[in-house]
Order: C-alpha cells, then structure tokens, then sequence
C-alpha cells in the first residue's frame, strides 16, 4: 500500500508541471469562458450574469448563420477534396521510382512555409490580371475568374490552398499504406483483384483508421480557419461576406465589439460543432473503419 | 511517505538549472537611471515612422524627464490598440497609449480611458492652440479624453499627364462629383476584350484606403446624430445610386478584374503609382510613396469632390495620445505629453510621418520642410465646416462593418440601393439598442 502510494505521489509530482499548466491554461480559461458565455462582459468591466442570453441572441443573429454556413461549406467542399488528393498522392509516393525522396519532400515543402506567406504567394498567383493560374488559363485561349471577387471563386481558391497543403496528412497515409503487410495484397492477386478491387478491398480498409483521424484533425481545423482568408481577403469579409468564417466573426465579437461574453457563447457552440461532428464521423465510420487485431 | 534518492537528484537535475537561470539570468538593459521614475508608453509605430518619436523621447529623458525625475520608456506594439484593452483589463496598462482617433468613443464609453481635462488644464495644454476638428478628436460626450499626436486629411490626387491625355484641364479638377462623374467616363480606357486598361476612378474597399465606409460623407450625409445611424437618408440613398450607376456605366465585371488586380496600396502595386487609375482619395503621406515608387509621376492635389462646388468635405482624423484608467503614473504621464504637445516638437513628429499639424496656425517652417510640397491644401481642409471624423459611436466597429456590407452589396449588385440602406439600418438600429439596452444593465448592476 505504501508502495502504491509512493509511486502515486512520484507520478503525480513528475506530472504537476502538466497538471498546473492544464488547470491553469486550459481547464480554468474552459470553466471561465463557459461562465462569461452566460453574462454580458464588455472586457473593460466585470461580467454581468444575463443567462442564456447570449445563446438566444445567437439564434437570431443573421450574420452567425452566414458564417456558420460559410465555414461548413468550407468543410464540406474541402475535407473530401483534400482527403481524396492526400490518399492519392501517398499511393503514388508509396511506389518505388526514383527520385522518391525527393518528391515526397516537394508535397511537404508547403506545410512548412508560413501561413502568411502562403497567403501572399497565393494572392499573386489568383492575381485576375496578371497571376500565374490566369495567365495559364489564358495560354490555352481561354480567361480566367476573378478569383477572389466572387463567393465561388473565394472558396475554390481556399479549397485549392487547402489542397496545395495536404503535405502532413500525406506523410501519415503513407506510413498507414506501409503498414498494410504484403500477404494481404498477394491473396487479394490470386483471387483474381483487379487493381481498383485491391484498392477498395484492401487499401482503404487498411488505411481507415488513419482516414478516420485525419477527417476528424481536417474537421476541427476547417471548423477554426481564420489567418489564410484574412490575409487573402485583405481582412476583409470578401464578397458578400463569403470569406467570413466562423472563428473570424468569433475574434470581431470578443476583440472589435467588445461582446466577449457573446464571442464565448459562439465559442462553446463551436465546440459543441466540432464534439458532435467527431462522435457523427465516429459512429458513421463504426463500419467502415478497420482495426487489425493485435 | 520515502522519496528516492534518485527521485530527488532528478528532481534536483531540473529544478538548479532554473534556478540558476532565473538569478543569474539575462537581464533587460538597466539603461534607466536609479532615480527616475519610470513611464510605460505604448505606440504603434515601429521601424522608420519610430524613429522620430523616440528621439522626441530621448529629448524629453535628457532635459524635462531629468528635471523632473521621469524616465519614459518606449515600447513598439503591434495591435496596440487590442493589447492596451487587455492590459486595461488586466489592470497593468501602460501609461501612455498611442491609439487611433476611432477607437477612443468604444473605450471612452467603457470607462477604460482617463479623462484628461482637469490635467490638461493643470499643464497648461489648451484647446485654443489647435484647430477645433483635431482637438475634438479626442473629446467624447463634452469630455477630454485623447490628445492629438499626428493627424491627416483626405484629398483627391490626380494624374496630370492622364488629365491632358483626356483632354482635361490639369489646373482644373473637378470639384463637384457631377464632375468627377464625368471625368471618370473620360478616364477610363478598355483593351479590345473590354478589360479595363485605366480607370478614372473606383470606389473598391481596397482603393478607398482604410475608409471605404466614408464615400456617403462626400453626398453630405452625417448617418450619426448622437442617438443613432440614421442610413435610409436621401444623402446616402444619392451615394449608393452613385455607386450603383457608375457600376453600370463602367460594366461591374471588367471593374471586378481590374480591382482584383491590386494587391496592396501602400506599395508600388498601388494602380494610381502605375499609372492606371487617375484620380484616388489619400492622406498626405502619398507623397512618400509617389517619391519611393514613382518619382517622375505628375500629379496634383486638390479637395475632394463634393456635392455642390462651395463645399469641402474631407475626411479629418488623428493618431492620438491617452492615460489608460489604471494608469500608475497619470500625472508623469502628463508630464510627457505637455513636452509632447509643444509646437515645435509635435510638428516635428507631424512632419517625419507626413501629415498635417494639429496646431490652429502651423509654424512656418512646418510647411517650408515639409515632405509633401501640397501640405498646404491638406491644412485648409481641416479648417473646412464640411471636414467630418469618425462618428462618435460606442458601436463603431459594428456599425462600420454593417455600413461596409451596404456599399458592398450596391458596389456587387445584389441590392439596390433602397433594399441595402434598409437592410442596414435595421442592422444598425438593432446594434445601438442591443448596445444600449447592455450599458443600462450594466449602469443599473452597479
């Protein structure tokens, strides 16, 4: 019993730093956010209690519906786009060609390059006039969109930023597909698999739980982008508001308005969003999602 | 309970480190001496616009901060704004801000700014030495909270040569926007595929520099009266038609494209530097950018249009000093902006960052050395009745926002300019009263 309790005591006191940082950066902040998002709270005086206020008013509020559908539309559109490029782009790095190493590195570079910095890159290259995607439309006699001047064309560009950086969710479905063992592929060949058979029966089976992971990490990312359409869209909302996302009108709310204790009601809605959309992809994938045994 | 003894030399390994670093550590430069007191100023400039205040600075720790036992201590801050909020909140602000004029209402109204009056009057900073638009800049609700630092008005620059190639008179801008109409349709030029080559003029977010929101004010309308937005009025229904016609004239997607292509305007992408935008509407720091990026431009600098040819409008609005409340040394603090507030000094910061003097009658070696040769017209504009500021509005953010969305949506075509103004004014109506309706909860808490 002693010895329990000195291992407990050991375990505890070589854990407190972690312990003290997630009572005081982490589950203090949650519990605090969650009390302001039931009291009107201006920042510069104490909160006042006001209920679910806040909540009802978020039910009313046009503008949370916009960027609630802006953001999920996002998600919609990019989330499959990104997964399917990503689990292509791992199988055709999985091959064994020269070069290999190289190209890998080539599909990575960009999650390496700073938010920003894609977003002034990316700006130049939507350029309507003189960007590099117009002016290759234009080489083929055709012309280009104003990319960034319509709802449809500010989310292709953001879809294809989100794909140019599929580089991280790469290099995890390439360690999923090298963990698919080799028999399984052979027995699928002597039953007679077609290329596109041992894809659908072995591949992604094979790979689902690694699917599974990275939908969940795409859904909680697209559900808080914020600093790619800001810079893209000048800070602006872009047109007709289609660049305002949910975690944009979040940070106006709580740092331009002074509405901290709405900007926290919005906050907890989203987490809400994003635990429901997890458990929904959880469920919908107790299926589809393979674990090996042992 | 038996602690290891292999538990308490690692522990013992981590926890000497720290120790060690935390009393031996790197220390901040002791540059300040011992018996100085010592005030924290926060500004937004940094780089080459810093430059200037911190030999201003400097100046002041050598000869009044030393009589005086103040040792000012400068530091850059990005988003300044946001982060004096939080340290006021916090109850650790600085004790000098160095904010935007449109702010000052927002915290004015939440009580987050000291009220500076009785100190201003105490150091002998008196309102008759500066020009009313700027002294007002800092008063909200009769009250004193802000001290102008460097302060800007609106023109309209032009390019001469696209003028003469027009067939315009260079001498002559137009002065009515009837006449800016016109100039426009003369101005703009489109390639064979009906792209446009050169504007006259646009009213896109980007190339109405940081106040898109203010096209309405040059139709006369002042949305604001103290109690609420008022955007359904014919000044701004006249406005929106404007923008909404000359959309129509110009063709709204070859005006999208050519938009689209700026980038930035502070820089050499800024269409008006290449030559393919005519007229634009700029603070007097332009000039900086024209002798940067486009030395050999010939252009002219004169009023913006107005509604009728009598009238100035210009948009009038300052960078601007404030004692956070929590401040712990207002009274040293004051101190620093009584220096700040001398004639010679302020204009000196005034001149270095290109703007106009917030004093009623400018030294005259202001406007002898100063960068911008049209300095000048800039001055007289902020003696016009017509000059407007920022609406002194608690909800300004929000409502800059709901009005940047009605011009938006006329500017796009989706609403006409009666659906938009009434789409935003029930916007607006709900933003001031749900406002009102959280202050009077909050005055009736306490």
């Amino acid at each position: 019993m002693s010895a329990h309790r000195d291992s407990l005591s050991a375990g505890l006191l070589w854990t407190a730093p972690w312990w003290i940082g997630f009572l005081l950066f982490l589950a203090l902040p949650l519990g605090m956010s969650l009390y302001i998002s039931f009291c009107d709270y201006p920042i510069l005086q104490p909160p006042v209690w006001i209920g679910a206020e806040n909540y009802a008013a978020l039910a009313r509020d046009p503008v949370f519906y916009q960027v609630l559908w802006n953001t999920a539309l996002f998600a919609i559109v990019s989330i499959p786009i990104c997964t399917a490029v990503a689990v292509g782009l791992a199988m055709l790095l999985n091959q064994q060609v020269r070069g290999q190493a190289f190209f890998r590195a080539c599909i990575f570079v960009p999650n390496i390059v700073p938010l920003v910095a894609t977003g002034i890159v990316w700006l130049w290259m939507l350029n309507p006039q003189h960007g590099l995607i117009n002016q290759t439309i234009a080489a083929f006699g055709a012309r280009g969109p104003n990319w960034l001047d319509t709802p449809l064309g500010v989310l292709a560009s953001l879809v294809m930023i989100s794909v140019w950086s599929v580089g991280s969710g790469v290099v995890v479905y390439l360690a999923g597909l090298q963990e698919i063992p080799e028999e399984l592929y052979e027995a699928a060949r002597l039953d007679g698999a077609s290329r596109p058979r041992q894809f659908y029966h072995v591949t992604l089976p094979g790979i689902s739980p690694i699917i599974l992971f990275n939908v969940i990490v795409a859904i909680i990312g697209t559900w808080q982008i914020f600093a790619l359409p800001f810079v893209l869209l000048k800070m602006t909302a872009g047109p007709e508001r289609s660049a305002y996302f949910y975690t944009s009108y979040l940070y106006d709310n709580a740092f331009r308005y002074l509405k901290m204790g709405y900007a926290s009601a919005m906050a907890w809605v989203q987490l809400l969003i994003i635990l429901a959309l997890t458990a929904l992809v959880f469920w919908s994938g107790r299926r589809a999602v393979h674990y090996r045994a042992g | 309970m038996m602690i290891r003894s292999s538990t308490i030399l690692l522990a013992a390994t981590l926890v000497l480190p720290a120790i060690g670093l935390l009393t031996f550590g790197p220390r901040g430069r002791a540059t300040v001496p011992t018996d100085r007191v010592i005030v924290r100023y926060w500004e937004k400039w940094a780089g080459i616009e810093a430059v200037p205040v911190r030999r201003i600075v400097d100046d002041f720790n050598d000869t009044v901060g030393a009589r005086h036992g103040i040792w000012v201590e400068y530091n850059s801050i990005s988003d300044v704004d946001k982060r004096t909020l939080l340290a006021t909140a916090g109850g650790d602000p600085p004790d000098i801000a160095g904010l935007f004029d449109h702010i000052v209402a927002q915290l004015a109204d939440q009580n987050a700014l000291l009220p500076l009056d009785s100190l201003a009057a105490e150091f002998d900073i008196r309102s008759d030495a500066f020009k009313p638009v700027w002294w007002q800049t800092g008063v909200f609700n009769d009250r004193l909270y802000a001290l102008p630092s460097s302060p800007f008005t609106i023109a309209l620059y032009y390019n001469r040569r696209l003028f003469r190639e027009a067939g315009l008179d260079p001498d002559s801008p137009p002065r009515t926007i009837a006449e800016l109409t016109d100039a426009i349709r003369r101005l703009t030029r489109y390639d064979e595929h009906g792209a446009i080559t050169q504007a006259g003029f646009t009213v896109s977010p980007s190339m109405l520099g940081w106040w898109p929101w203010a096209w309405p004010f040059f139709f006369d309308a002042r949305p604001w009266d103290g109690r609420r937005f008022l955007v359904e009025s014919p000044q701004i229904i006249d406005a929106l038609n404007w923008v909404r016609d000359w959309r129509s004239t110009v063709g709204l997607n070859p005006m999208l494209a050519f938009e689209g292509s700026f980038q930035t305007i502070e820089g050499a992408q800024n269409p008006f530097l290449g030559e393919r935008l005519a007229m634009v509407f700029q603070g007097p720091w332009m000039t900086n950018w024209i002798q940067t990026y486009a030395p050999h431009l010939d252009y002219g600098v004169a009023p913006f249009p107005s509604s009728d040819a009598a009238r100035h409008h210009t948009f009038a609005s300052a960078d601007v000093f404030v004692i956070p409340r929590g401040a712990r040394r207002p009274r040293e603090a004051m101190r620093f902006l009584q220096y700040m507030m001398q004639q010679d000094v302020l204009e000196s910061l005034c001149k270095a960052h290109c703007k106009v003097s917030p004093f009623r009658r400018p030294q005259d070696d202001f406007f002898r050395d100063h960068p911008n040769p049209h300095i000048r017209t800039f001055d007289a504009l902020a003696e016009s009745p017509d000059a407007f500021s920022v609406p002194k509005s608690a909800c300004w953010a929000q409502a800059k926002d709901i009005t940047q969305v009605m011009l938006e949506s006329v500017n796009r075509g989706i609403a006409t300019p009666q659906q938009a103004a009434a789409i935003a004014q029930r916007k607006l109506d709900a933003a001031v009263d749900d406002y009102r309706v959280a202050r009077a909860r909050r005055e009736g808490g306490r």
